[in-house]
Order: C-alpha cells, then sequence, then structure tokens
C-alpha cells in the first residue's frame, strides 16, 4: 500500500498543492493529467527523488520522508520504477543494467548463477531474448527494447510495486500496445501494485483499476475508470473528450 | 557542494568505490591527457626560453636562463597550464557526461535501484584526478624544462651545461613541493566543480551546454585565483 500525504511541492511555480490519496495492496492505479500538472514529480515522490516542501509518503507503512535512510532505503527496495525514457545506464551493458536492479546486500549475499538465472528471468518476462541482448549496450537497442531492459531492471528485484512513468510514451501503437499488454501480464504474473502515470487515457482506462486526474498540482478527479469516463466535472470532460479526438486522429494518421 | 565533497571522502574511506571504475577513469583523466599535456608543456618551455634569452642577451649571464625557465615552468607554467588543459579537456568532459545522465534520469535510476550515483559516479573521477594530476604535473614539468633547454641550445647558443649550470644554482627543492601542492590542490579542484555542476544540470540538451560553458569557466577562474594564493602561503 502506497500513502500520498497532503503533498506539497513549488519550483518557480505550484506543482503539487495538498495532493493526497491511498493506493491499495495489488491496485493498478493510474494517474493522468495534462503535460506540466506535476504527474511525474508524484511519482518520484514515492521513492523520494523529490524534495517535498511539506507531506510525506508511506511505502508499506515506512515514511519516505520522515523515516531516515534506513526506512528510504526499505522503501526503496520494495519499488520497481520504469522511467519515462527508461533511463538505461549508458556505460553499463545490457546485463550490468538489469543486474543493477537487483538489491545491493542481496547481490552480495548471492552466487554469481543465482544473479545471471535472476537476469536472464527478468528479460525473457518482458519478451527479450537474454542471449541475444545482454552484452549489447544501450545505444544499440531500439526504443521498444530500451524501455524493455528498462522493465527488466525494474522487476529483476522482485518488489512488491511497480511505478511506471509514461511507460508508452514515444512508441509506436504496435509496441504501445505489446507494452501494455506487458504492464497488465506482469501486474498479474508478480502480483504487484501498480501506480502509472501515463496521458494515453485509453490505455491506462483498459488496465486500471481506478484512476486519478491531476490538474494544477490538486487532485482533481480519484474513482474507477467507469466513474471517470462518466465524470460531469468540466475539466476532466475536457481532458477525456480531447483525448478521444487525439486517439482518432492517430487512427486516421495509421 | 559541501554534501558532494563529504560523501565523496566517506565513499572514498569506506570502501565503496569500485577499483575498476578508477582504473578506468585514470585512463580517462590520466592517460588520455598525456598527449595535450605534453605538448602544451613543450610550447611553455620553448616560449619561456625564447623569452628569457631576448630579454637577457647583453645584460644578464646567459646562463641565468636556466633558472628562469626551471622556476617558471616548475613553480607556475607545469601546475597552472596543465590543470587549465585539463579543465577544458576532462572537467568538460566529467560535467557533460554526467549532466546527460542528469537530464535522462539516469542519475534517478540510480537513486531508484538503491545505489549512491557519488561513490558510482563522483567519488572514483575525484580518486582517479588525484591520482593522475600530479603525475601529468611532474611529467610536464620535465619535459618543459627539456624544451626549454632544447630551445636555449637551437635558438640561442646555450649549451646543455650552462643552462643546468644555472638551473642549479637557483634551484629549491622547496619549488617540487610547491609545484606538487599546486597540483594536487588543482586536482581536486577540477572533478568537484566539474562532477558539481553535472548533478545540478537541468534543462535538456541546452542545459547540458550552458552547465558545461559555465563549468569550465568557474574551474578556470577557480584555478586561477587558488593560483594567487600559493606565492602569500608557501613562498615567503
Amino acid at each position: 500500500m502506497i500513502q500520498y500525504l497532503d503533498l506539497w511541492k513549488a519550483y518557480d511555480q505550484p506543482v503539487l498543492q495538498g495532493v493526497g490519496f491511498t493506493v491499495e495492496e495489488g491496485e493498478m492505479f493510474g494517474i493522468f493529467g495534462p503535460s506540466g500538472t506535476g504527474k511525474s514529480v508524484l511519482l518520484k515522490t514515492t521513492i523520494g527523488l523529490i524534495d517535498l516542501d511539506r507531506g510525506d509518503v508511506l511505502v508499506e507503512g515506512d515514511s519516505v520522508y520522515r523515516g531516515g535512510k534506513a526506512a528510504l532505503q526499505r522503501a526503496r527496495h520494495r519499488v520497481g520504477y520504469v522511467f519515462q525514457n527508461a533511463a538505461l545506464f549508458d556505460s553499463f551493458d545490457v546485463h550490468e543494467n538489469v543486474r543493477m536492479g537487483l538489491p545491493e546486500g542481496e547481490l552480495k549475499r548471492m552466487k554469481r548463477v543465482e544473479a545471471t538465472r535472476r537476469i536472464w528471468d527478468a528479460l525473457e518476462l518482458v519478451n527479450l531474448n537474454p542471449a541475444e541482448v545482454l552484452k549489447k549496450m544501450p545505444v544499440e537497442l531500439s526504443g521498444g527494447m530500451r524501455k524493455r531492459v528498462g522493465i527488466a531492471r525494474a522487476i529483476v528485484g522482485r518488489p512488491g510495486i511497480l511505478l511506471w512513468d509514461e511507460p508508452t510514451t514515444g512508441l509506436d501503437p504496435v509496441n504501445t500496445a505489446a507494452v501494455e499488454r506487458l504492464i497488465v501480464r506482469l501486474s498479474n504474473e508478480l502480483k504487484v501494485t501498480s501506480v502509472i502515470v501515463t496521458h494515453d487515457i485509453h490505455g491506462g482506462l483498459d488496465m486500471c483499476d481506478r484512476v486519478a486526474m491531476l490538474y494544477a498540482g490538486r487532485l482533481r478527479f480519484i474513482g474507477t475508470p467507469e466513474a471517470f469516463q462518466e465524470s460531469e466535472d468540466s475539466v476532466v470532460r475536457a481532458f477525456v473528450d480531447r483525448a478521444v479526438a487525439l486517439a482518432a486522429l492517430d487512427e486516421v494518421q495509421v | 557542494m559541501g554534501l558532494l565533497i563529504t560523501r565523496s571522502a566517506r565513499a572514498l574511506v569506506t570502501l565503496q568505490v569500485s577499483p575498476r571504475e578508477v582504473l578506468n577513469q585514470i585512463y580517462v583523466i590520466g592517460v588520455q591527457s598525456i598527449p595535450i599535456v605534453l605538448v602544451t608543456a613543450v610550447l611553455a618551455g620553448i616560449v619561456t626560453s625564447q623569452q628569457g634569452g631576448y630579454q637577457f642577451q647583453g645584460a644578464v649571464p646567459l646562463y641565468v636562463l636556466g633558472s628562469i625557465v626551471v622556476a617558471s615552468v616548475v613553480l607556475e607554467l607545469g601546475p597552472v597550464l596543465t590543470a587549465i588543459v585539463l579543465s577544458g579537456r576532462v572537467g568538460a568532459r566529467i560535467t557533460a557526461e554526467l549532466g546527460t545522465m542528469k537530464v535522462s534520469e539516469q542519475l534517478d535510476a540510480y537513486h531508484a535501484v538503491g545505489r549512491d550515483p557519488i561513490a558510482i559516479l563522483a567519488a572514483p573521477r575525484i580518486l582517479a584526478s588525484l591520482i593522475s594530476v600530479p603525475v601529468l604535473v611532474a611529467m610536464a614539468n620535465l619535459v618543459g624544462v627539456l624544451a626549454g633547454m632544447v630551445a636555449a641550445r637551437a635558438t640561442l647558443g646555450l649549451g646543455y651545461e650552462s643552462f643546468l649550470y644555472g638551473a642549479r644554482l637557483f634551484w629549491h627543492n622547496w619549488d617540487l613541493f610547491y609545484s606538487m601542492t599546486k597540483a594536487v590542490t588543482f586536482s581536486l579542484a577540477i572533478p568537484i566543480i566539474s562532477i558539481h555542476m553535472g548533478f545540478r544540470t537541468k534543462g535538456g540538451a541546452a542545459g547540458v551546454g550552458r552547465a558545461t560553458t559555465a563549468s569550465v569557466m568557474f574551474m578556470i577562474l577557480t584555478i586561477l585565483i587558488l593560483d594567487a594564493f600559493f606565492p602569500p602561503l608557501l613562498l615567503q
């Protein structure tokens, strides 16, 4: 379970203004919103990547911002984070990139064969052929493959929570559908709690148990996908209608 | 910057730094810099020798040129020019590399997988610089003096014996300590500034460009300011 408690953050202007909600265990939770409304900032607070002005996040009861270094480290070990552009380490090959996802303490106790097996398993789970990609550098991979390696790095440590920051951004429709299927399959097979930040409203509504919408740094909506689509809130309505129009445009272009 | 220094020091003391990464950085910072450092030292030695010869001819015994070249190169040109060259070659590279990692969220990714980017990225670079830069300065000193000696003989007719006689006449062992102290100081200033600037980069590719430019300017200024403190502190 993740509890976001009254989060406040401002840079030049406010980004999060008193955002608070709870993601239940095993739930797939989607966060929508126009660009620049603080979705990624919100996701990053889950593992303390952003300094908050006020508020706290509890990951399985551990306070990320007030629990000290040990609590933060525990929270980070419980969470796998899939970055928007994969954020693979440029100077490491695929094997080393995925290996970095194994918690350091666990890695020290683990035999090399066991670590390699975990890396192979993670790559196979994301439909990559380990023998083919293990020695490749990130620069040699396509966008879709980079994303999958990023996912493999996030799941190799067997986290209980997966955070997905715009998992389908920059992918073509075929890869988008493939990654969305992968998210659902991984969430079911690994039985993890997932939080997905996305602007792909259709994919998000199909996948998620509950969704929220951030607007101007505030929580504008939280509820089921059905309630979201039927919402009478003018901002939610405008966002849904615009997304429908853009999706229609995409279909025409494809 | 204080946090960077203390956390890097802690990572080094607690042996959290990968020896392989330190060796890799010694290759990048030290070995790959040898050609440009030596070329700079040769040119500095030649110019010092030529200008000294021009000023001394007919007024001061020419063998004094040996002292002037050695003192100029060892006390000033060797460490300072090497540090300035390294600011451009090594410092800019570090800032651009870490800045790119920052804007592409790779630094966040290190935190996300529970690793400390300071131990993995900063500490090895600082240690490698601490090892490499004094060696490069020593090489620059030696090559600069030799180049000055050869240039004095070729253009002014000052024999090697006379050059070395002049060099020995005014030599103090302290000068070498002074030169190496500067080298060690600069060897810390370059990576600390460049890493700090890389870590605080924001704003995509343009931000990396801005951070790199600012980093090089800041490094060169810092080197010149630190250099100005050495004579009153160590040459009294």
